[in-house]
């Protein structure tokens, strides 16, 4: 805000904002920090900061342990895989309740976000058996489909803010010329919606990535992703921190990566939109 | 827009069309796979589901077991703090960062990172900050205040506060990067109205800027609000519900009768109560988002 801030002001202001970006961080940067420590330093009372003997026999342990490369596969197709299909039914829906609105547009609109918030564990079971009778337990394809639909709501929600800011008139002249539906949304509606619908499939793949209640439940060994593979390491009497902590930084160091080089895409994505 | 003629339904065949993959899905998935469960929490349903009515049993026994009574008061207790907690911590920091600030674009990423987290490795990472022997406490004894005491996770009362601070942890920023935002869109002309008027600066926050900041509030807390009742990847890695029965969630409970205690009747029944509390929130804030206004 232009409220005369001056230059000291600023300093400040800074200085308050980055202390407090760096107690946020904290948790994160101990996470990466531990997982290049022994066991023994892990929990060394008090805890030893910068000045360890940094190792990477813990990454070496986990590699050889749980084959993280199966992890991430799993990861990599289940988070992409249902973005991919989640646009794809998405799109056309957007389109329609954004371009072509009819008397029920906001009650579907409403209906579908209040789906989201239903909880899970409602549909889990009907979900189970119907996975059990398909032969998708324990499948990717079966996550694919389970992500993309509980994902879907705010796909098509999110679209749907970004496509009403693009004026019909020019959809329209696309029409006047001749172009068909399809190609109207494919040719001229989805290129002009390119920012909003990349923070979209980075939001999704983000959500896809993290989603643990249905990847865990619904998996078992061969469609296991990396939300799986920390899970695995995890013990209530804390043997075995350095280790955890190398898990978790493999399992987080692909987002944190992405994240860092699109991070407008990403605030925008992680804010549901609401950040331009 | 909305037509009165009789053909209305065959207007707009393409536009119909388009949705139905959606319409469907919710359809079939949410509202049949919730129904099913409804129905079947009518049942005596134990290793499989079986149809042997046996009317409100199941949710007599719910309400009479202690579990379940705990679950309700820790996700009440959760909640309240949350919305409260995130709200004014994420409202003051973005009051704080309103004003110019470096790197602000990097910052925003920084304070978003634990959003982008799975809720796994945050249980993970918090179960270890907040254990005594080498977490915080340790660090502070370690400067020499030796009777600190801060082990929220391995004291029964207060375990679920200790869930509440990773809560915090992960959802702040996303609040203090929408508010952010918010007071953004604020008009920089009512600013300079207050000033000339003398109106002290937390008087203009208080009675001029948050009330105009409402529609960005609305959409905080939907989204709070629906993260709050999944809380389930959280307490599994961070307490597993423990110690005792301490920490244990409503979402929990189901999937452990459903899946571990091979009770699907009694899982059925609480997730039936769950879905009730949700229509309970959900449906006012509906009405009022979606029902009053621009229909028609």
């Amino acid at each position: 805000m232009a409220r005369s801030v001056t230059t000291r002001g600023k300093a400040i202001n800074t200085a308050i904002a980055w202390a407090v970006g760096l107690l946020i961080f904290f948790p994160i940067l101990w996470t990466i920090l531990t997982s290049f420590k022994t066991e023994g330093q892990a929990i060394a009372a008090p805890p030893v900061f910068l000045f360890f003997d940094w190792t990477l026999e813990n990454y070496a342990i986990v590699q050889e342990r749980s084959d993280y490369l199966r992890y991430l596969t799993n990861s990599i197709i289940i988070a992409c895989g249902s973005t991919v299909l989640g646009i794809i039914v998405a799109i056309p829906a957007a389109w329609s309740m954004a371009f072509v609105p009819g008397r029920r547009t906001k009650d579907i609109l409403m209906w579908m976000l209040s789906t989201k918030m239903l909880p899970a564990v409602g549909v889990l079971y009907p979900i189970y058996l119907l996975f059990i009778k398909l032969g998708l337990l324990d499948s990717r394809a079966g996550l694919v489909i389970v992500l993309m639909l509980i994902n879907l709501p705010i796909i098509v929600w999110m679209l749907y803010t970004y496509f009403r800011e693009i004026p019909g008139e020019i959809l329209e002249a696309a029409r006047m010329d001749g172009a068909s539906l399809k190609n109207e949304i494919i040719y001229v509606l989805t290129p002009m919606a390119v920012p909003g619908i990349a923070s979209t499939i980075l939001l999704n793949i983000i959500l896809a990535w993290n989603e643990a209640f249905w990847t865990l439940n619904l998996t078992a060994a061969k469609a296991a992703p990396l939300t799986a593979f920390i899970a695995s390491y995890s013990s209530p009497e804390g043997l075995f921190y350095a280790k955890l902590s190398a898990a978790s930084t493999m399992a987080i160091a692909p987002i944190l990566i992405m994240g860092w080089f699109s991070q407008k895409q990403l605030v925008r994505g992680l804010t549901f939109g609401a950040v331009k | 827009m909305s037509s009165e003629r009789p053909n209305g339904l065959f207007r707009n065949i393409p536009a119909k069309v388009a949705a139905i993959p959606m319409i469907i899905t919710a359809l079939v998935v949410f509202m049949g796979g919730s129904l099913w469960t409804m129905a079947y929490s009518l049942t005596k349903s134990k290793l499989l589901p079986k149809w042997k009515f046996v009317g409100l049993d199941q949710y007599e026994r719910l309400w009479s077991t202690k579990r379940w009574v705990v679950s309700i008061e820790n996700l009440f207790i959760y909640g309240v703090c949350m919305l409260i907690a995130s709200f004014v911590i994420g409202f003051i920091l973005a009051a704080l960062m309103d004003q110019k600030i470096r790197f602000e674009n990097t910052f925003r990423t920084i304070i978003l990172y634990p959003f982008a987290l799975s809720f796994i490795v945050t249980g993970l990472v918090w179960q270890w900050i907040l254990n005594p022997e080498f977490g915080i406490q340790s660090i502070i004894r370690g400067l020499g205040f030796t009777s600190f005491e801060f082990d929220p996770l391995y004291n029964a009362d207060i375990a679920i506060y200790g869930i509440l601070i990773a809560g915090l942890w992960q959802g702040t920023g996303l609040i203090m990067v929408l508010m952010l935002a918010g007071l953004r869109g604020i008009d920089q002309e009512i600013w300079k109205a207050a000033k000339v008027d003398g109106i002290p600066t937390w008087k203009t926050y208080l009675f001029i800027v948050i009330p105009m900041m409402r529609p960005v509030f609305i959409t905080t807390l939907v989204l709070v609000a629906a993260s709050i009742v999944k809380v389930y990847d959280l307490i599994v890695a961070q307490t597993g519900g423990g110690p005792g029965i301490s920490t244990e969630m409503p979402a929990k409970y189901v999937y452990d009768y459903m899946f571990g205690g091979q009770n699907l009747g009694q899982g059925f029944a609480a997730s039936t109560m769950m879905l009730l509390a949700v229509l309970v929130v959900v449906i006012p804030w509906a009405y009022l988002e979606f029902g009053g206004k621009k229909r028609g």
